[in-house]
C-alpha cells in the first residue's frame, strides 16, 4: 500500500504529482496576488479611517465592516458571478449571444483582495496609531515635506508596527485560496478533488493537501518573522 | 519598649546559610538570619544585592538553592529534586504562609474582586473562618488604614496609596504572626508614600513584627528595631539604627547612605 | 437595484438562518469542550500528550478549512471500520460532518486563545493569592480561571463570529443554510447583486446581534475595568 500512496503522489504516469505541484504554484500566486491586492486596499482603507472628514471615515468604516462581517465565500461568489452576468450583459449588447464568464484566477484574486484588504486596513490603522506623535512632529519642525515625512518616518514604524498583523492575514489569505475551488479555479483543493475522485482515495490527497498548506504556511512564517526581526532591530537591544 | 519584648520574644524566622541562585548568577551567598518576634527589621541594600529575592525566599514565593528555612518554629520541609530543592509538603507551606503575610511592591489587589472581597477572599477561602467574623475585621482593618470609603470600588478606581493600603488590609485581616514588606512605596507617587509609611509606623509601635525591604532611609532609621544590610548576596553590616546610622559601620554600608543623604 | 427584489430575495433566504445559527452554536460548545481538554493536555506532564495536543493544534490552524470538511465529508466513507461501524448513519450525514470539522477547527482556535488569556493573568495577582496560602484547585478557581475569562473573552467573541461566517463554507457539501440558499438562488436568477446584499445584510445582522450579546456578558464581568480616581 505504501508503495501504491508513492506512484499516486509521484511524477510517473499514474502519479498526481506534476498536478499537485502545478495547483501549489496556482495556490501561492493567487495569495500573493490576493495579498498585494488587500495591502493597496489597506493603505486606502487607513487613509480613509484616519482622515479629518467624517465622510471618509465612514466610506473607511463602511468597507471594513462590510467586508470583515460577510462569509469570504459570499464575496467570492459576488465577484464570479457577479462579473460573469455584467460581461455577459456587455458582450450580448455588442451582439455576441451566450454566455461568457470571467477567468476564475482573477475574479477569485479581487475577491480575496477585497476582503484582505478591509483587514489589512485595520492592520495598518493600528500599527499608524502606535507610532508616537513626536517622532512626526520633530521631522516637521525639522522642515521635512509631507511626502518624505511619509516615505522615511511614517510608512516604516507603521509597518513594523503592523506587520504581526499582517503575518496573520497572510496565512489566512493563503487558507481562503482554497475557497476558489467553488468557482473552478485548480488550485490545490480542487486538485485533491479532482485526484480523489479519479482515484476514490479522498483521504489520501485532501491529508497530502493538507500538509502541502501547512509546509508553505510554516515556511512563510518563518520567512516573516525574519522579516519582523529585521525591522525590529533598530529597537533590540 | 519594643527592644525589651524583642530581646525576649521567640524566634520567628531564621535562615541558615541561605543560597540562591538564577542560572548561573548567584544572587544569596549564604544568608545566616534570625528576626525575633516582635521586632521590626528593615533590608536595606542597592539593587541587585538580593535583598527583595531574600524577603521572598521567606515565604518560598522564591525557591531557594541551597542551605535551611525556619518560620514560626517549624523547618520548612524541602526536598532535594533534579532541578534543584522543591516544596516536600505543600500544605505546610500554604499553612505558615496565612502565619506570614505579604505586602508587594505592586500592591497586586486582584483585579476582580472589590477592595471588601480583597480583604475577605483568604480568610475566608484559606483559613476557613465564619463570613460574620471576617467581615467585621475586614471592615475594622479598612477602617484601621483609612479606606473605608473605597470598600465597595474595585482596585482600579484608587489611587496607589490606597491600593496599597488596602494591600496592608488585606494581610492584617489574616491576622499574621509576621509581616513581610517588599518595597511598599517604591512604586508610589511621591506625595502618596506618607500615607502608606503612617500605617506602617503605626504597625511597628504596636509592636507587630515586620520585615521591610525598603529605600526609605529616613524611615528605617527612625521605625526600625534592627537594620540589616544586604551587599552583593551577603550580609555586610547589621545593627541597631543607632549604630549603623551613627558612623563606624561597614564602609559599604557609609558608601550606600552617603548617596542617599546627598539627595 | 430592485429593492423589492432585495427584500423577497432576504425573506427566501432567512430560513437558513436557524440552520446557520445551529451550526455555529453547537460547534461552538463542542468546540470550547474540546479546547479546554487539548489545552490541558497540551501544557501537561504527560509528554507524548503533550506533543500530540500540539500538533492537534498547529494542523487545524494551519491548513484551510473547506479541506478539513472535505477531508471529514469525503475521507471518512472511505474507512472502512467507519463505515461498519454504528456511528456511520449519523457521520454519513452532510450536518454531523459539518459539526465535526466546524468544532474541531475552532477547538483548535480556541486552545490557542484559553493559552493566551492564561499567560495575560498578571504574575503579581498570582503570587499574592500564593502568599495568602491559596494554591491548586482553589488558587485557580478563585484568582487564575476568573481573570483569565475577563482576558480572553474579547477575543473568544471575535472568535464566535469567524465560527459563524465559517457555516457558510458548509454549502459546499449541500446544507441549506444562508450561503447554500444564495447560491441556488444566484444558480436560477443570476440577479446576483441583489442576493448578494440581501444575503450580506443577513450575516451583518446576525453578527451585530452576537456582537452585542458578547458585549453584555463582557460588561457584567468588567465593572472592575472602569478606571476613576478616588
Amino acid at each position: 500500500m505504501m508503495l501504491d500512496i508513492f506512484k499516486l503522489l509521484g511524477f510517473g504516469p499514474e502519479g498526481w504529482g506534476q498536478p499537485l505541484l502545478l495547483a501549489s504554484g496556482v495556490t501561492v500566486t493567487a495569495a500573493i496576488c490576493g495579498f498585494a491586492l488587500g495591502g493597496i486596499l489597506g493603505v486606502c482603507g487607513a487613509a480613509l479611517k484616519l482622515s479629518r472628514h467624517g465622510a471618509l471615515r465612514l466610506i473607511g468604516q463602511l468597507y471594513t465592516t462590510v467586508f470583515r462581517g460577510i462569509p469570504e465565500i459570499l464575496v467570492v461568489y459576488l465577484f464570479y458571478f457577479g462579473g460573469s452576468v455584467v460581461l455577459t450583459k456587455v458582450m450580448n449588447l455588442g451582439g455576441f449571444p451566450g454566455f461568457f464568464s470571467l477567468p476564475s484566477f482573477v475574479m477569485g484574486v479581487l475577491a480575496i483582495g477585497i476582503v484582505s484588504g478591509a483587514y489589512q486596513t485595520e492592520a495598518f490603522r493600528a500599527g499608524f496609531l502606535r507610532l508616537e506623535r513626536g517622532q512626526i512632529e520633530t521631522a516637521a519642525a525639522c522642515g521635512m515635506p509631507p511626502l518624505l515625512r511619509l516615505r522615511r518616518i511614517i510608512a516604516p514604524q507603521t509597518l513594523r508596527f503592523a506587520l504581526p498583523a499582517l503575518g496573520n492575514i497572510w496565512q489566512s489569505v493563503l487558507k481562503e485560496t482554497s475557497l476558489l475551488s467553488v468557482i473552478g479555479l485548480t488550485e490545490l483543493l480542487r486538485q485533491a478533488g479532482i485526484a480523489a475522485g479519479s482515484t476514490r482515495q479522498p483521504l489520501l490527497f485532501y491529508g497530502v493537501v493538507a500538509l502541502i498548506f501547512l509546509a508553505i504556511g510554516k515556511l512563510t512564517g518563518l520567512g516573516l518573522a525574519q522579516a519582523e526581526r529585521h525591522l525590529a532591530k533598530p529597537w533590540s537591544r | 519598649m519594643t527592644n525589651d519584648r524583642a530581646a525576649q520574644g521567640k524566634t520567628v524566622i531564621a535562615t541558615e546559610d541561605l543560597h540562591k541562585r538564577f542560572g548561573s548568577v548567584e544572587v544569596l551567598r549564604g544568608i545566616d538570619f534570625q528576626a525575633r518576634d516582635g521586632e521590626v527589621v528593615s533590608i536595606l541594600g542597592a539593587s541587585g544585592s538580593g535583598k527583595s529575592t531574600f524577603l521572598r525566599c521567606l515565604n518560598l514565593l522564591e525557591m531557594p538553592s541551597a542551605g535551611r528555612l525556619h518560620l514560626l518554629g517549624e523547618e520548612v520541609r524541602l526536598r532535594t529534586g533534579g532541578d534543584g530543592p522543591s516544596v516536600a509538603d505543600r500544605k505546610q507551606v500554604d499553612r505558615l504562609r496565612t502565619e506570614v503575610a505579604m505586602v508587594f511592591q505592586n500592591f497586586c489587589l486582584w483585579s476582580h474582586m472589590t477592595v471588601l472581597e480583597n480583604l475577605m477572599e483568604a480568610p475566608l477561602h484559606v483559613q476557613r473562618r465564619s463570613r460574620a467574623e471576617v467581615r467585621d475585621e475586614a471592615e475594622a482593618m479598612l477602617e484601621r488604614v483609612g479606606v473605608t470609603a473605597r470598600a465597595a470600588a474595585y482596585p482600579a478606581q484608587l489611587s496607589g496609596g490606597q491600593q496599597q493600603r488596602a494591600a496592608i488590609a488585606r494581610a492584617l485581616v489574616m491576622k499574621p504572626q509576621v509581616l513581610l514588606f517588599d518595597e511598599p512605596t517604591s512604586a508610589l507617587d511621591p506625595e502618596l508614600v506618607g500615607e502608606v509609611l503612617k500605617v506602617m509606623r503605626d504597625l511597628a509601635a504596636e509592636g507587630r513584627t515586620m520585615l521591610i525591604v525598603t529605600h526609605e532611609m529616613a524611615f528605617a532609621r527612625d521605625v526600625s528595631s534592627r537594620i540589616v544590610f544586604l551587599d552583593q548576596g551577603r550580609i555586610a553590616a547589621e545593627g541597631t539604627p543607632k549604630a549603623l546610622f551613627g558612623g563606624g559601620a561597614s564602609e559599604r554600608f557609609e558608601q550606600f547612605i552617603a548617596r542617599f543623604n546627598q539627595g | 437595484m430592485d429593492w423589492a427584489f432585495v427584500i423577497d430575495t432576504g425573506l427566501q433566504l432567512l430560513p437558513g438562518v436557524p440552520l446557520a445559527l445551529q451550526l455555529a452554536g453547537l460547534s461552538l460548545c463542542v468546540g470550547l469542550a474540546l479546547a479546554v481538554l487539548t489545552h490541558a493536555a497540551a501544557i501537561g506532564a504527560i509528554a507524548p500528550l503533550r506533543w500530540i495536543a500540539r500538533a492537534y493544534i498547529d494542523l487545524f490552524r494551519g491548513t484551510p478549512l473547506l479541506v478539513q470538511i472535505f477531508f471529514i465529508y469525503y475521507g471518512l466513507g472511505q474507512i472502512p471500520a467507519i463505515r461498519a461501524s454504528v456511528l456511520w448513519p449519523v457521520l454519513r450525514e452532510p450536518y454531523w460532518c459539518a459539526i465535526v470539522a466546524l468544532a474541531l477547527n475552532t477547538s483548535a482556535y480556541t486552545a490557542e486563545i484559553i493559552r493566551g488569556a492564561l499567560a495575560a493573568v498578571p504574575r503579581g495577582e498570582i503570587e499574592a493569592a500564593r502568599a495568602c496560602g491559596m494554591s491548586g484547585l482553589l488558587l485557580r478557581r478563585r484568582i487564575i480561571w476568573p481573570i483569565a475569562l475577563r482576558q480572553g473573552l474579547p477575543i473568544y467573541s471575535s472568535e464566535a463570529i469567524l465560527v459563524l461566517k465559517a457555516t457558510a463554507l458548509t454549502s459546499t457539501i449541500t446544507l441549506t443554510e444562508v450561503t447554500g440558499i444564495a447560491h441556488k438562488l444566484i444558480a436560477s436568477s443570476y440577479r446576483v447583486l441583489e442576493i448578494f446584499v440581501a444575503a450580506g445584510a443577513i450575516y451583518l445582522a446576525m453578527t451585530f446581534v452576537l456582537t452585542l450579546a458578547f458585549g453584555l456578558f463582557e460588561r457584567r464581568l468588567s465593572a472592575h475595568l472602569i478606571q476613576g480616581r478616588a
